[in-house]
């Protein structure tokens, strides 16, 4: 009953439309060198568009179209110079053999969309706002910490000299990473207003920066609704698109209706479940790409906060092969996708051991090393104990993590399968504004508020940096509060090759160092992997040319053509 | 009448005042604004620490709402982290109309609300616009008819209409007409957001794009408006002076109209009175499912990120609203009925 007065008004409202629609048929054609219109929906709506001042991923991948910088990294994850003549290394003297002086040779074909000559000023002007007290920007690394000084040795060589050899250069200098402060800044735009403002927090060219580096330009922001990107003729590489509309689509269930519908030819942040149900329509392609983040257990081993038991090794392995990962990716994932994973690398290619294996499901095993361990259940209620200076003490762990409605049910699972070889276990969930918080924040891990803690992260991606994570003089604690090691590990073998790894400017030296590093930290398992966590994006089969990458997603936009 | 305005509007500033304290310590409560930063992982803890002294953030709370009420230009920021305040303060606070700068876009509020305050107001008034005649129409005719067949069918329907969450009706319709009758080849409309991108931002573009999320809001108001405006028509049709009417000859019409409608639209007046302010605030599930750029969004998107200068600034608008609307309501209710008289 309902329906048929539900329908009778929305037919009549459809007439209505489809009369309107005939009416208003598209006039203009478009120019004949471009056409077409590539359209993006993204779930969250960029914050900010000067590098400067946003972290968001969001906003960093556009840049892919409007402000190329000195690289990029194909879908492999390789460099591809873009303003940059050639990628900087030892061989072609780009690099200087202490490691602390980068030179790159800019090419001086660039101009900025409004044609004015691209120069290395443009990058030391940048350097100086982003180290500025007078701008508020997101964050200073790596240039606070590691850049000595930026200089223009002419208008088309650029020279960085760092403090000490910093090995994680490629990602994290001038690079076209969506990680805040990379990019650079047209010093012709934005210099007057740093002179006549005083800062650049509330520069125009911050939310319309009309000019910029790239196969496209900015053209238009509606807030909340969408970003048009546009051909820019100018570039070095032009682009076969017209245009790019960035679509903002907030809700999951609804992005996918529009990516079913054909509205939209990339949509992101899709989840494995979804897969299926995209590509059965056989006009869309579903894309993993990883950008590193991997889901994962990290395990707190300080002894001023855990449970004594962590300090154990064969405890912890113990552990390991106590959970059933290979059931619960199967289960609540799709296998395929999102595999079991075994290091803090495997995202990271090619910094991963491909050599080491997840620890399997082997609950039998694990009860030994518990029994041997002297864990062992004396009351009879299912948790195993023992006696500490007169004290009994139960195992029962805090498997903490945030409250993502996916992982409170692998929470619940891993609980279960504990259970089976006697370890108990305390289920915490914080929200996600509080789960990362520093020490002096309440922040449940930075304070060792746990023994298990799930989330997914990533070193600086494409590199693999994240060494502070690890390092015994950042362990966090009340006289350290800033310190970014909130699993307490400590061990100077790790230490040693962690600080040796980020001075090591060869990338093949470097990767065997990172095997060693994992090869330590799976042997003490210090961290558990548990799946892999690649990008979801849909891809209609009408663009085409779109190679994604995990750092830059977008890096060939403009080799992309839509069919009409 | 016009005293009773101007006492009414004197009112309302303490009372806006307190509301902007009772506001500002709730707002305490949303989070920490550089937890995230909206970044996939947590920015490095000496930028936090960099960025709460250079936003403020690190002052006590009473300071921060001082800033936020009077601005902080007799106040010195410690920019460089040296611990002594070097460089002065720029903003000027609500009392002399600075409301601040969105901790997130780093734009003005009022800015960042001007851009969606349009498009909250094209879909909420759009929507109840119809949601007014419609309900009024069903309700007064259904209450004509008590019992008709077109009564009981109404009853029936707007139960179900009453009873369907928001979200589950808007996917729905938007599965039904946007991806399935293209599917099928049927005249479609389309999935999110305002226009279409090869066609540009026409009246017609949007028009078709405002045609589910308004009847998505519509469906699920009607169905409860309709019955109000039932049940208060029909207490009033029972009334003596209705009698009266029909008694002097008075066409039907006129005695619906005028005499039975007049009377029964009062509590609904009342309904409607309280209802227009929180157009503003815009319609929070459907603007998300149907990507529409609205009030509703731009208070979750900033909720998120505990950006409470924005936060601030759209609650203190519909609060501002509020005491507006009641204000209307109270004046239309002496319209109605000349018994009530404002003084």
């Amino acid at each position: 009953m309902k329906r048929s007065h539900q329908f009778m008004t929305l037919a009549s409202l459809l007439v209505a439309a489809s009369l309107v629609l005939a009416a208003c048929q598209p006039a203009t054609p478009p120019p004949p060198t471009f056409s077409g219109t590539a359209t993006i929906t993204f779930v969250q709506e960029p914050d900010n568009l000067n590098p400067l001042y946003t972290t968001m991923f969001f906003s960093g991948i556009t840049r892919d179209f409007w402000l190329k910088a000195l690289w990029s990294f194909d879908d492999n994850n390789q460099p591809i110079p873009e303003i940059a003549a050639e990628i900087p290394s030892a061989a072609n003297g780009g690099l200087s053999a202490d490691g602390k002086t980068l030179t790159v040779k800019l090419r001086d074909d660039v101009t900025w969309s409004d044609g004015q000559p691209l120069t290395a000023d443009d990058f030391v002007f940048t350097y100086e706002m982003i180290v500025s007290d007078k701008n508020v920007v997101q964050t200073r690394y790596p240039y606070e910490d590691y850049v000595a000084s930026v200089e223009a040795k002419d208008p088309h060589t650029l020279v960085v000299h760092f403090k000490e050899p910093f090995a994680a250069w490629l990602t994290n200098i001038f690079s076209g990473s969506p990680s805040a402060g990379q990019g650079v800044l047209p010093k012709h735009i934005l210099q007057p207003v740093f002179e006549k403002e005083g800062t650049l927090d509330n520069a125009a060219w911050n939310r319309a920066p009309t000019v910029g580096l790239g196969p496209f330009v900015f053209t238009e922001w509606e807030s909340g609704s969408h970003i048009i990107f546009t051909a820019n003729p100018k570039w070095i590489r032009p682009p076969k698109l017209e245009q790019i509309f960035v679509r903002i689509v907030p809700d999951d269930a609804a992005q996918e209706a529009a990516i079913l519908a054909g509205d939209t030819d990339i949509g992101v942040f899709l989840s494995s479940d979804q897969i299926e149900k995209l590509e059965a329509g056989g006009t869309v392609d579903v894309m993993a790409v990883s950008s590193g983040y991997d889901e994962g257990w990290f395990l707190n081993v300080n002894p001023e906060t855990t449970h004594p038991a962590m300090l154990d090794v064969n405890v912890r392995k113990a552990i390991a092969l106590a959970t059933d990962r290979f059931t619960i990716v199967k289960d609540l994932l799709v296998e395929e996708v999102n595999p079991v994973n075994t290091t803090f690398w495997d995202g990271t290619a090619p910094y991963g051991d491909p050599s080491l294996k997840p620890y399997p499901y082997d609950p039998e095993q694990a009860k030994q090393l518990l029994d041997a361990a002297g864990w062992t259940d004396s009351d009879g209620d299912g948790v195993r104990d023992k006696m500490i200076d007169g004290q009994k003490v139960d195992l029962k762990l805090r498997y903490i993590t945030n409250d993502r409605e996916l992982r409170k049910n692998v929470q619940a699972v891993v609980q279960q399968q504990w259970a089976l070889v006697g370890i108990g276990a305390e289920l915490v969930n914080y929200s996600s504004d509080v789960y990362w918080n520093g020490y002096n924040d309440d922040g449940p891990q930075a304070q060792g508020l746990y023994e298990v803690a799930e989330y997914s992260s990533v070193g600086s991606f494409p590199d693999p940096e994240i060494s502070s994570n690890w390092l015994c003089d950042q362990i966090s604690s009340a006289d350290n509060p800033d310190g970014a090691n909130w699993q307490g590990y400590c061990n100077p073998q790790l230490d040693e090759l962690l600080k040796k790894q980020a001075t090591t400017l060869d990338r093949d030296v470097r990767i065997q160092l990172y095997y060693q590093i994992q090869k330590i930290m799976y042997d003490e398992v210090i961290y558990i992997g548990i799946w892999k966590d690649p990008d979801l994006w849909s891809v209609n089969k009408r663009l085409q040319g779109a190679k994604l990458s995990g750092a830059t997603p977008f890096w060939n936009g403009h080799e992309w053509a839509v069919s009409p | 009448m016009v005293n009773y305005i101007v006492r009414r509007l004197v009112q309302a500033i303490p009372q806006l005042l307190i509301i902007s304290i009772i506001l500002f310590a709730l707002m305490q409560a949303f989070g920490d604004p550089v937890a995230t930063l909206g970044a996939r992982t947590p920015p490095k803890p000496a930028d936090k620490e960099r960025l709460r002294r250079m936003l403020g953030l690190d002052q006590p709370v009473p300071v921060q709402y001082l800033v936020w009420l009077a601005g902080n230009d007799w106040l010195k920021i410690d920019s460089d982290g040296d611990g002594v305040g070097d460089t002065p303060g720029t903003r000027r606070g609500v009392l002399r109309g600075d409301w601040g700068t969105s901790l997130v876009t780093r734009r003005p509020v009022t800015e960042v609300i001007a851009d969606r305050l349009p498009n909250t107001l094209l879909l909420t008034g759009v929507a109840e616009i119809i949601i007014i005649v419609t309900s009024l129409l069903v309700g007064v005719y259904s209450a004509i008819r008590q019992y008709s067949l077109f009564d009981n069918l109404i009853t029936t329907t707007s139960f179900v209409g009453y009873s369907m969450p928001v979200f589950w009706l808007a996917l729905m319709l938007m599965y039904l007409f946007a991806v399935n009758f293209k599917r099928w080849g049927l005249p479609y409309l389309p999935t999110v957001g305002m226009f279409d991108p090869a066609t540009g931002k026409t009246p017609a573009e949007v028009i078709k794009h405002m045609i589910l999320p308004v009847a998505t809001l519509a469906i699920i108001s009607i169905a409860g408006y309709s019955r109000y405006v039932r049940s208060t028509m029909l207490e009033v049709l029972h009334q003596d002076y209705i009698r009266t009417a029909r008694a002097k000859g008075l066409r039907e019409w006129a005695v619906i109209m005028r005499h039975a409608l007049k009377n029964a639209s009062l509590p609904f007046v009342t309904l409607i009175g309280l209802d227009l302010p929180f157009l503003l605030a815009g319609a929070v599930v459907t603007e998300r499912i149907f990507a529409w750029p609205g009030m509703g969004r731009l208070f979750i998107d900033h909720t998120q990120r505990s950006d409470f200068p924005v936060l601030m600034g759209i609650l203190m608008l519909i609060s501002a609203a509020v005491v507006i609307f009641q204000l209307i309501t109270d004046v239309t209710y002496s319209f109605l009925d000349p018994r009530i008289r404002l003084e």
